[in-house]
């Protein structure tokens, strides 16, 4: 490169020297054409950009019209109104026999392996929220959350796996079950699945609650289990429900350790409360009968009508969770 | 007192909260210790001879001459065991010394004959050997000891006689000679009594060492013995221990106990010695070797996983998880983009932005649904393709489905340069689209390459969507990406749930789930390390 010695070189006059750098020649005002052009570019570059983001929205569109369109054929044919209220879900009967699509036992199935599980990660979640955010030291802090990343990112087969092959054998063994594949089995992996969202959703709102308002508890005499309990667990209760929910969005949407652990016995335990038995879940009936129907039977629509359900109570839950979510924005954690 | 009970409250608050830490670490060892322990074993184990030549032989692995080597050393010492059942098996089941009687018979027919003895010579010879036959089968099919020994006795006597030296003949006198031994210490009387545990040692014997000479194996994860040490051990095991119901007390129930065969069902037999030959020189019989089976990782598998690899799962997850990132990371990035650089707070970015997650909380099975409804039934037939699920339909599955992970981890990291990075390109003159190309994107790499990583993993962990877009159980590997492909995931779930052979090679089972742990977990640690760095660089250190 020639280093600019003359002054002309700035004025964008011509000089000798072609290889001067362009930039420098150029004068400093825009021709109106460049400027529409670039005015067009600017905007139709914004509108593509635009468009290439839509490409979330019209994956949700998409999703919902496609797994929709193929259960329409089931509404049509069956109907609402006995595939929620029966617990008969016979769909390869023999011709005549006439087949069943009762779902009431599937989604009972859903609910004892998401509540239970539930029951089990929702304290020890908000506890482990609670030590990360208020009790631990920062190094702790540091070493606590890759673990919680690692439970988060272990394959769900691989914890399905561990399920059927290690702890199904060990419940059988020495808690004297039925049978190892039961919905506490699917529960325990599920709580285990679902603490790393409710852990980090409820760290998040309770390090948002300022740091005032915990001073002002400590302020009043107040310990540290009175101000988490009384005070910041409260005040953060948007986020802690948005956790709650995630957790639960995380339980009821997992199949492969439900499918694998929960033992797939199409019933609603009776004693209601013994989830020593089998059961089986939405998601488990999707994976598990795909394969083996064949395509455009009522069979066939029926997996897809449990979809919709699925897709149903998901956005539902996702739509609460981001109200709470929402909120806890709003107020800044307060 | 109040403030002592807040105390102790308060104490134990701090307890339990940490306990919950200690609670999930303590779960993370449990799932992870013992399937990563027996996992690895599918590849660092003590690997035997037959295990050498099943990998020469199947795979083309190895040194033929060194493995050649070892088989005539190990085949020396196994020909002692094969003898000494053979020869208990003769006094067990006669049959084949008596099939072998009745044609050294025939033969001295055909001598006589060779011979010209003919007339009533020939027919006089003839009539004593069948006699002597007779005499001798009776013996071989009694199970009246008396009996036995007086035919076996007066079908002696005539081994002196020198009609029959250099005679055929001479050989059913070795054959007599050779049952008289074989009966001493046999209770002829329950001579079927040792049939089925006979059976059972010699199904022992061919698990430790493979088939038995001579013999033609009808499948061919029967053509080799143990392969791994542990398993020749636990096969020892079932070769000298049997499993009795015993009366401990009277009138209490049985209990099981195991007894060593030789002390039990062949006591006092001339099998018995056998037993202590195979437990004391194993080592012999399978020279075992530390062995690092690095071609797990490439081999692709025999008989249903219970020889060979996961080559071709892991080159169909790589392949398909490639491809996912190709398809999502211009979309999820210049999302991102959008959403931090261009977007205000419109109605149309609250929109997307709850599609995204909305997209996020959608269960992974109805992307599956999705996929197969949309991509495989819809976009396919359009492309004049069979409808049918291949490694492209399920790259975009997993597209759709990593998307918010990408678009989130991005917005993230595009949001956390600093705002005076940005306000000193502009200061510069450089235009909106410059600073981001120049500025803001470099600066924001790294945790997009976090994101990256981590929506890596995801795609290669998932199961649920691709089982019916584009996995398949079992198949050649895939030349087109209109092929189904195996994956780690999804041969995952087959092997531990579909597949009976798999459970008789635990090794192979927990080793293909402890490949995919790996992986994944290794990319998370990847992404976990990048993150750590770049905060640090952050904070300034």
């Amino acid at each position: 490169m020639n280093h600019p010695t003359d002054i002309s070189q700035y004025r964008g006059e011509k000089t000798a020297s072609v290889s001067a750098s362009a930039e420098f020649n150029r004068p400093l005002l825009l021709t109106p054409g460049e400027d529409l052009r670039g005015y067009l570019v600017g905007h139709g570059g914004r509108i593509f950009l635009f468009l290439m983001t839509c490409i979330s929205v019209l994956s949700v569109l998409l999703i919902f019209i496609f797994v929709i369109r193929e259960a329409l054929p089931f509404l049509r044919e069956q109907g609402l109104r006995d595939s929620i209220t029966s617990r008969n879900w016979y769909p390869e009967r023999a011709e005549g026999a006439g087949a069943e699509f009762g779902m009431l036992a599937l989604f009972a199935g859903s609910m004892y392996v998401t509540l239970a599980s539930l029951i089990l990660s929702v304290p020890i979640g908000l506890s482990a929220a609670v030590f990360l955010s208020d009790i631990a030291p920062f190094w702790l802090r540091q070493v606590s959350k890759p673990i919680i990343e690692i439970l988060a990112a272990i394959p769900s087969v691989a914890y399905g796996f561990f399920a059927i092959l290690v702890l199904a054998p060990y419940m059988q063994k020495y808690w004297n079950f039925d049978t190892g594949a039961n919905a506490l089995n699917a529960s325990l992996i599920l709580s285990l699945m679902a603490l790393p969202t409710i852990i980090s959703v409820a760290e998040d709102s309770l390090s948002a609650v300022g740091r005032e308002i915990r001073e002002a508890s400590y302020g009043l005499g107040a310990t540290r289990c009175e101000t988490m309990l009384k005070v910041v667990m409260p005040t953060a209760h948007s986020g802690i429900i948005a956790a709650v929910i995630l957790g639960m969005m995380r339980a009821i949407g997992e199949t492969m350790v439900v499918w694998m652990a929960s033992g797939n016995a199409n019933q609603i335990p009776t004693p209601w409360w013994d989830i020593s038995q089998s059961v089986r879940t939405m998601t488990a009936t999707i994976a598990g009968e795909m394969g083996e129907t064949s395509q455009n039977s009522v069979h066939w629509h029926a997996l897809f009508m449990i979809g919709v359900f699925l897709l149903i109570f998901t956005f539902g839950l996702n739509m609460i969770s981001e109200y709470f979510l929402a909120r806890v924005k709003k107020s800044g954690g307060k | 007192m109040k403030n002592t009970r807040r105390e102790i409250q308060d104490r134990s608050f701090t307890f339990f909260s940490s306990l919950s830490i200690v609670l999930m670490v303590g779960a993370l060892v449990i799932i992870l210790g013992p399937m990563l322990r027996r996992g690895f074993s599918a590849v660092f184990f003590q690997g035997t001879v037959e295990f050498r030549r099943m990998q020469l032989a199947q795979f083309g692995h190895g040194d033929e001459e060194a493995v050649a080597d070892e088989v005539a050393q190990v085949t020396e010492l196994r020909q002692e065991i094969y003898a000494i059942l053979n020869k208990f098996q003769a006094g067990i089941e006669p049959s084949a010394l008596i099939d072998r009687v009745r044609s050294i018979n025939r033969e001295y027919g055909q001598e006589l004959r060779g011979k010209n003895i003919v007339g009533a010579d020939y027919t006089e010879l003839r009539r004593r050997a069948r006699d002597l036959r007779d005499l001798l089968q009776d013996a071989l099919e009694s199970t009246d000891r008396e009996l036995v020994e007086a035919n076996l006795k007066s079908v002696l006597q005539h081994r002196a006689d020198p009609l029959y030296t250099d005679s055929v003949m001479a050989e059913m006198f070795v054959t007599a000679r050779q049952y008289q031994n074989v009966i001493q210490g046999i209770d002829l009387s329950h001579r079927e009594q040792y049939l089925e545990p006979l059976l059972e040692v010699k199904d022992q014997l061919r698990k430790l060492l493979g088939p038995m000479p001579g013999e033609q194996a009808p499948l061919l994860m029967e053509e080799y013995g143990a392969t791994r040490w542990d398993i020749a051990l636990e096969t020892l095991h079932d070769l000298l221990w049997q499993e009795q119901w015993v009366t401990v007390e009277a009138g209490q129930e049985l209990q099981k106990q195991l007894v060593r065969r030789e002390e039990s069902q062949f006591a006092g037999t001339s099998l018995a010695p056998m037993f202590g030959l195979a437990e004391d020189h194993l080592t012999d019989l399978l020279r075992p070797k530390r062995t690092i089976y690095w071609h797990y990782f490439t081999d692709d598998w025999k008989e249903g996983h219970f020889f060979g690899g996961v080559g071709p799962e892991i080159y169909g997850t790589l392949l398909i998880t490639l491809l996912t990132m190709l398809f999502a990371i211009p979309f999820g990035v210049i999302s991102a983009a959008f959403l931090v650089e261009c977007a205000s707070e419109h109605i149309s970015v609250k929109i997307i932005r709850i599609c995204v997650n909305t997209l996020a909380g959608v269960p992974s099975i109805v992307f599956g649904l999705f996929g197969m409804a949309f991509f495989v039934l819809f976009i396919l037939p359009n492309l004049d393709r069979k409808p049918q699920g291949c490694i492209l339909t399920a790259a975009m599955t997993l597209a759709v489905l990593v998307l918010p992970v990408i678009i989130r981890a991005s917005e993230e990291a595009i949001r956390s340069v600093p705002a005076t990075y940005r306000e000193a390109s502009l200061a510069l003159g450089a235009g909106k689209f410059r600073t981001f190309m120049t500025v803001t994107l470099p600066a924001a790499l790294p945790g997009i390459l976090t994101g990256i990583i981590l929506s890596l993993s995801r795609a290669a962990g998932e199961t649920a969507p691709i089982l019916f877009t584009g996995a398949v159980d079992m198949g050649p590997v895939p030349r087109s990406l209109f092929e189904g492909s195996r994956t780690l995931a999804t041969s995952g779930y087959y092997i531990a749930v579909g597949d009976k052979i798999g459970m008789m090679a635990p090794h192979k089972q927990y080793g293909l789930i402890t490949t995919l742990i790996v992986l994944v977990l290794g990319l998370n640690i990847l992404a976990i390390l990048l993150r750590s760095r770049m905060s640090r660089k952050l904070r300034g250190q």
